[in-house]
């Protein structure tokens, strides 16, 4: 017990010099700037194209530079930005900017917000370690070099540009859910009937999803407003369906396999068919709320846009198709994963925990 | 027919027969859910009070994914209290970390996007900044409290008789397990829903301190953060709440 305060002392206190550490470093390619003081210059009233009235702001910002060849010296510079802060935003003092000078003239790039990344992550990693104590470091663990795989998926999939999507993102998510399950639950039953229900559902659950997708031509998917294509959208739409089945799929698979599990250690002669109820009981009672997580990510992220196409005059049908419809699709086919994994984790369940064990 | 229609019947004949009548239940709780934010994106862009929309909704969306999707009164009360109270913290949250990365509007890699819609439509995008982290969170963290609450009372209904500090216990291994998924649907939800993005970052070789300090990227990785904090704090409420309810 007191191990863990230590512990969440050290992490504590590593995670305020990491943080100022970030906050003040100047070491970087681009060139580092303090805004030491703002002044508000003119707040104009502005009507856009569809009569919605905006304020324009001018605010003059003083500089001091940290870091290269400038360093030391002030400059100072406009910048006007709408009170909506859609694309450009206001600047307040302290903020430390990334800039760009050339020949005295100088323009903001970016803000630095590194420091409050790393700030979020001690934050997440302290609150892990006081209330769960060691497996915070699975947690920790399994989110980096799930992130490093990722980037080498990434990276595969770029040399192919988008061929053999499905390939691809179903073998990743095979990797995922091996390694994710191996560094949570280490090899046992109750991790090999987990592993092996996500996996059944999500091919299950992808396959169906996809025969009704060439069964139907794909008609009505607007591949056109996948948004930051760089190769093929619709493999790119492929590859998110495919991570995001994943996520929904390895969840309920161990919500239900370890409820189950539970029930089965304090009654081992469970039969099959209390179990199917059980199981069932369970999956109904999670199937909603968990279509309902990955539904609300993907709808969340199109918000802004959806709001800007209705505010500017666009039809609802024509905003729907543009902003939200692929949300849409992808937490379809996860829903389908999510309530086809309710018979496959219960199966899974009755076969390693149940069966298996009874013949040892 | 479209792919759309016919994914729609495809879930709901899915639910039929496998919820049953809950299954139904459940597939109504995602069609009110998409009309609430649908209607939130129009309240929004007629100019409705941004913050009185979230105070409003936000309870609403809980009420309809945990009393429409969870088929137990007694799971679904106790889902809903300790969701509640985990919301309010995480908002909060959500507002001191939202001002300290001043990340409003939209990244600079929609330009294209953006051609023909006004830059200047009079709405505070950093307040809807705010709306979309909560949005986002809500559904991580109402799952996580029915997962927890369904399988800390269908455990009590099995062992009548189980004693306090095994009670804890047994939470505290469900509670694990859940936390370590519940963490990994958010991280693969965030990936599949910014897979596109990752892959513009790789192909236009931006280096980490950039892609540290883009807008985007802050925005998407604290709502992954914000998450999984929401889940974490779940764990702990509800089995104090599951525990400490005398009828079950």
């Amino acid at each position: 017990m007191k191990k863990k305060y230590w512990l969440s002392l050290v992490v504590l206190l590593v995670g305020i010099c990491a943080v100022l550490f970030t906050y003040f470093n100047t070491n970087y390619q681009a060139t580092i700037a303090v805004i030491t003081h703002v002044e508000q210059l003119d707040d104009v009233k502005v009507k856009d194209q569809y009569d919605d009235t905006d304020h324009e702001i001018t605010q003059q910002l003083t500089l001091r530079v940290l870091n290269h060849q400038h360093q030391g010296k002030n400059y100072t510079l406009k910048n006007t930005y709408e009170k909506s802060q859609l694309q450009d935003q206001k600047y307040h003092q302290y903020q430390r900017v990334f800039v760009q000078i050339r020949r005295n003239q100088v323009s903001i790039s970016n803000v630095k917000r590194d420091w409050v990344i790393v700030l979020i992550i001690f934050t997440l990693a302290l609150l892990m370690m006081i209330l769960i104590g060691n497996k915070a470091w699975l947690v920790l663990a399994s989110l980096i070099l799930n992130s490093v795989i990722f980037y080498a998926v990434i990276r595969f999939d770029i040399q192919k540009n988008g061929a053999g999507t499905i390939t691809i993102y179903s073998l990743a998510a095979i990797i995922f859910a091996t390694v994710s399950f191996l560094l949570y639950q280490g090899i046992h039953q109750k991790m090999l009937a987990m592993l092996t229900s996500t996996i059944v559902a999500l091919l299950l659950s992808f396959g169906l999803s996809y025969l009704i997708m060439r069964l139907t031509n794909e008609k009505g998917i607007t591949y056109m407003a996948v948004e930051y294509a760089t190769q093929s959208p619709r493999s790119l739409f492929i590859g998110q369906t495919l991570l995001g089945v994943l996520g929904a799929v390895m969840d309920e698979s161990t919500d239900i396999v370890s409820s189950l599990s539970e029930i089965i250690y304090h009654n081992p002669r469970i039969t099959g068919q209390q179990l199917w109820q059980s199981g069932r009981a369970i999956g109904q009672e999670i199937m909603g709320p968990l279509i309902n997580v990955l539904f609300l990510i993907f709808m969340a992220d199109a918000l802004p846009m959806t709001i800007l196409y209705l505010r500017n005059n666009n039809a609802i049908a024509y905003t729907f198709e543009y902003t939200l419809s692929l949300g849409v699709l992808q937490s379809l086919i996860s829903a389908i994963g999510i309530v086809l994994t309710v018979p496959t984790a219960t199966l899974c369940a009755y076969y390693f925990l149940v069966k298996r064990e009874a013949s040892k | 027919m479209s792919t759309m229609l016919a994914l729609l019947l495809t879930l709901l004949i899915l639910m039929i027969l496998i919820g049953g009548a809950a299954g139904i239940k459940s597939y109504l709780s995602i069609i009110i859910n998409f009309c609430l934010v649908f209607l939130v994106a129009l309240l929004i862009s007629w100019g409705a009070n941004i913050i009185l929309t979230a105070a409003c909704f936000v309870p609403l969306k809980l009420l309809t994914i945990i009393y429409l999707g969870t088929h137990d009164t007694r799971i679904a009360d106790k889902s809903f209290l300790s969701s509640f109270s985990v919301t309010v913290i995480i908002v909060l949250l959500i507002l001191l970390f939202n001002f300290l990365a001043q990340t409003p509007g939209i990244g600079e890699q929609a330009g294209e996007d953006l051609i023909g819609l006004s830059d200047g439509p009079g709405l505070g995008f950093a307040a809807i900044g705010v709306i979309v982290a909560v949005f986002s969170t809500l559904g991580a963290i109402s799952e996580a409290a029915v997962a927890m609450s369904a399988g800390l009372i269908e455990l009590k209904h099995q062992n009548e008789d189980l004693s306090a500090l095994k009670f804890y216990q047994s939470g505290l291994n469900i509670g694990e397990d859940i936390l370590g998924t519940a963490v990994n649907t958010i991280l693969f939800g965030f990936f599949g829903s910014f897979l596109a993005l990752f892959i513009w970052y790789t192909r236009l070789n931006y280096t980490v301190s950039q892609i540290l300090n883009d807008k985007l990227f802050a925005q998407e990785f604290l709502i992954m953060c914000y998450s999984i904090i929401g889940v974490l704090l779940v764990i702990p409420l509800t089995t104090f709440v599951v525990a400490h309810s005398k009828k079950i």
